[in-house]
């Protein structure tokens, strides 16, 4: 394959509240057993990537831990590989992001080794999707433009915004680029994601850092397309793609893998989802436990009651309690009678018996992880 | 040195092409893992897995032992076949002979006591306590035992053993036994001493080379100090089909026999890379073990279901084994039954009956072997084996 990965672990950590308070955006769990990094880079293992490099400059604990060897992904290879790219350590450690270039200065001498790739693959982590990047590639080749976008057709006009909105022409050729916006319909919504030479790459980051630019999609992208210098392809992704970009969208994107219109395509066989694996044991449904649309990771004891649910593992519920729209995290145990609606659960919180919690469906309540209620 | 060559033919279809070690159990485990985890939590880095029949599945699981944290550089998982040498080439003729044909093998690794294992129960043991006692016994050979029932111990070896645990008897399947300590198949061996015996017993043309029939007896014959060590707790031999399934049954007691969810002694398996399991509308899953990958629509009641399966509206199973990967249509029915890896059980179709519908004499576990497709609206009577 001649494309490397990278990968960004940061962008809307600040907007994701207490799930990010000891964790970077990247290793927010998901899916039941699942972190958000899991998804991008497996979509890069199944595509056939074997140089991958995760940026990470804020609290990576969770990261390092949860990616470990890379095994799991069978990136723990003799040539390439998974490499994670924390800050070298100069006066800006600690100090606020302040663009990805700077997060990119941090893989250069990454990318500066990777010369059997003429290509790099850049992937915001916020993103969970199934997709194959080859034909991506192929069609950022044919198309001989300097970057491609790869972007879903909007069909609604969006509530929030996104990145990047970008309109095309019939040759998929981007026309007009706009920044930090809501989409009309007929418009494109950036994914995070996009395919750049290595070597136009290399140079942007020296150039523009030297400069102490450090923005790479206003000061780069949008100010060199806006004077007609760089050519920007738009690859078009049909396939599921949940944007987790705030704790409503994380609510909402969990439960949706319930639905087997998107948890079908999402995990889909031929191309898995790879994580670290933990040896729990299966999942024990007890006597009384009524469960109905859940997603439930294994070393759960479900004796409760449960709908539109998504548990991850080691999760307890206990006898007599009932949960709707709930998505609960690995470890936590929600007592006997307790009764929850609406309720997003960190990792090791105990709700304890018959404790009542109940959030909005457009407002759901957060419990931060590690604590009792 | 894990004893993983047996065909296990009273498993009938469902070890037709795998070995027995290599059977699913308790949805997302093979048998193989109990003793291979029980020697990583004993802190065993060295294991040698001796295989014979059947061995592309179990090769293929073990692979560089790293799901059981047993990829070393040095030791880790070795996977033993029987090899042509310069002069001969053999078979392993019986579980002494696997250990005497490796054991350069073992010498690589110069141990003072090796533990013979077989590839066939479900328990879990900290081998570490029983070598303890070996050594504190100044024993040459411990074997580890349970106490039966006076009926189960005419099919099993027994030990007699005096005040201070020396054993002073050994019958394999004795008709009147004369106590009920019977043999768990887990030896500790001071290497010097099999070593030597091991020899002694291929140089004898009339020995039939097999632990329990000729080097135990040997053992004892020339009164070498020997033991027995009780171990308390959950030991089942899954050598035939009701076992296995009542061993998968004791997965769904609330009192967890096996002690599955002992965060500190685990038992590790090679994982897939399934999602987690997802429940739709309109199912129901009671008193259930359910691994990963699964997806159902249908009713699951006193049953373990393993990796990958997938049950399907109206589809309804009760005290059954589902093994991974298999498909449950529209409608079936699956009772008290076995059914095998990555079958297709098609719509409408009855696999085996609850017992309370069926005179006693006519009852028993329904099984269906690996890779079946059963056309739609098939019946598969109770005690059948498919």
């Amino acid at each position: 394959m001649n494309m490397t990965g990278i990968i960004f672990s940061e962008l809307y950590a600040g907007e994701l509240g207490t799930f990010t308070y000891d964790r970077n955006m990247a290793a927010i769990p998901f899916g039941g057993r699942y972190r958000l990094v899991d998804f991008v880079l497996s979509n890069m293992v199944n595509s056939g990537i074997t140089n991958v490099g995760v940026l990470a400059t804020q609290h990576y604990h969770s990261l390092m831990d949860h990616l470990n060897n890379a095994q799991q992904y069978d990136l723990n290879r003799k040539n390439g590989g998974l490499q994670l790219l924390p800050p070298f350590a100069t006066e800006n450690v600690g100090a606020n992001n302040r663009g990805k270039l700077d997060d990119l200065r941090n893989a250069l001498d990454y990318l500066e080794t990777i010369t059997t790739t003429p290509y790099v693959l850049l992937a915001d982590a916020y993103v969970v999707c199934n997709i194959d990047y080859r034909p991506a590639l192929e069609a950022h080749i044919a198309s001989g433009c300097d970057i491609t976008m790869l972007a879903t057709l909007e069909e609604e006009p969006s509530e929030g915004n996104y990145v990047s909105v970008m309109r095309a022409d019939a040759g998929h050729r981007v026309t007009s680029y706009a920044l930090d916006c809501t989409a009309k319909p007929g418009d494109y919504a950036s994914m995070g994601h996009m395919i750049i030479s290595r070597e136009l790459l290399i140079n942007v980051i020296r150039d523009y850092t030297s400069r102490g630019i450090y923005d790479f999609l206003r000061d780069f992208i949008q100010h060199e397309f806006n004077r007609g210098r760089l050519s920007i392809n738009l690859y078009q992704v049909d396939d599921v793609v949940l944007r987790i970009r705030n704790v409503n969208e994380y609510f909402h994107s969990s439960l949706s893998i319930i639905d087997s219109a998107v948890g079908t395509p999402l995990f889909r066989g031929d191309r898995p989802i790879f994580t670290r694996v933990t040896d729990e044991v299966p999942c024990y449904y007890g006597v009384e436990s009524e469960i109905s649309s859940c997603v439930i990771a294994d070393g759960c004891i479900i004796e409760g009651k449960a709908e539109n649910c998504v548990f991850s593992r080691g999760v307890k519920i206990g006898k007599g309690a009932t949960l709707k729209n709930c998505v609960i995290m690995q470890g936590s145990v929600v007592g006997e009678g307790a009764s929850l609606e609406n309720v997003v659960v960190d990792k090791w919180v105990t709700v304890t018996n018959g404790a009542q919690l109940k959030g909005l469906v457009s407002n759901p309540v957060v419990i931060r992880k590690g604590v009792t209620v | 040195m894990l004893l993983a060559g047996g065909q296990g033919s009273r498993l009938y279809c469902l070890t037709q092409d795998t070995a027995k070690p290599a059977v699913p159990f308790g949805g997302k485990y093979r048998i193989i893992d109990f003793p291979l985890s029980n020697c990583v939590n004993s802190g065993i880095d060295t294991v040698g897995v001796l295989t014979q029949y059947q061995p592309l599945e179990l090769n293929d699981y073990i692979g560089n032992g790293q799901p059981w944290d047993l990829n070393r550089n040095w030791g880790g998982a070795h996977i033993l076949p029987p090899y042509t040498q310069s002069k001969t080439e053999s078979w392993y003729k019986g579980t002494a002979n696997a250990i005497y044909q490796n054991i350069p093998f073992v010498d690589r690794y110069n141990p003072e006591y090796v533990v013979i294992l077989s590839g066939d129960h479900i328990y879990k043991m900290d081998y570490n306590k029983m070598l303890k006692f070996h050594k504190e016994k100044g024993s040459e050979c411990t074997i580890a035992v349970m106490p039966v029932s006076m009926d189960e111990a005419t099919r099993m070896g027994i030990m007699s053993t005096d005040d201070n645990d020396a054993i002073i008897d050994f019958e394999e399947k004795p008709k009147k036994p004369k106590s009920n300590l019977a043999s768990m198949g887990v030896y500790i061996f001071t290497w010097a001493a099999l070593k030597q015996y091991l020899i002694d017993d291929e140089a004898d043309p009339k020995s039939e080379n097999d632990f329990g029939k000729n080097i135990i007896p040997a053992f004892l014959r020339d009164g070498r100090p020997m033991f027995a060590y009780a171990f308390e707790g959950y030991w089942k031999d899954v050598g035939t089909l009701e076992s296995l399934w009542d061993a998968n049954m004791d997965l769904l007691d609330p009192t967890d026999p096996i002690n599955m969810r002992d965060s500190t002694f685990r038992i590790y398996a090679r994982n897939y890379a399934s999602p987690a399991t997802r429940i739709d509308p309109g199912a129901k899953v009671s008193n259930s073990f359910v691994a990963e990958g699964c997806i159902i629509r249908g009713s699951v009641e006193h049953s373990v279901l393993y990796t990958g399966c997938e049950v399907e509206e109206g589809a309804i199973v009760v005290g059954a084994v589902v093994m991974p990967n298999t498909v449950v249509r529209k409608g079936a029915n699956i009772s008290y039954a076995i059914v095998g890896e990555g079958c297709v059980i098609e719509e409408g179709v009855k696999i085996g009956e609850r017992p309370e519908n069926c005179p006693n004499e006519d009852w028993g576990i329904t099984v269906v072997g690996h890779k079946k497709t059963l056309p739609a609206g098939s019946v598969i009577r109770p005690k059948e084996i498919v």
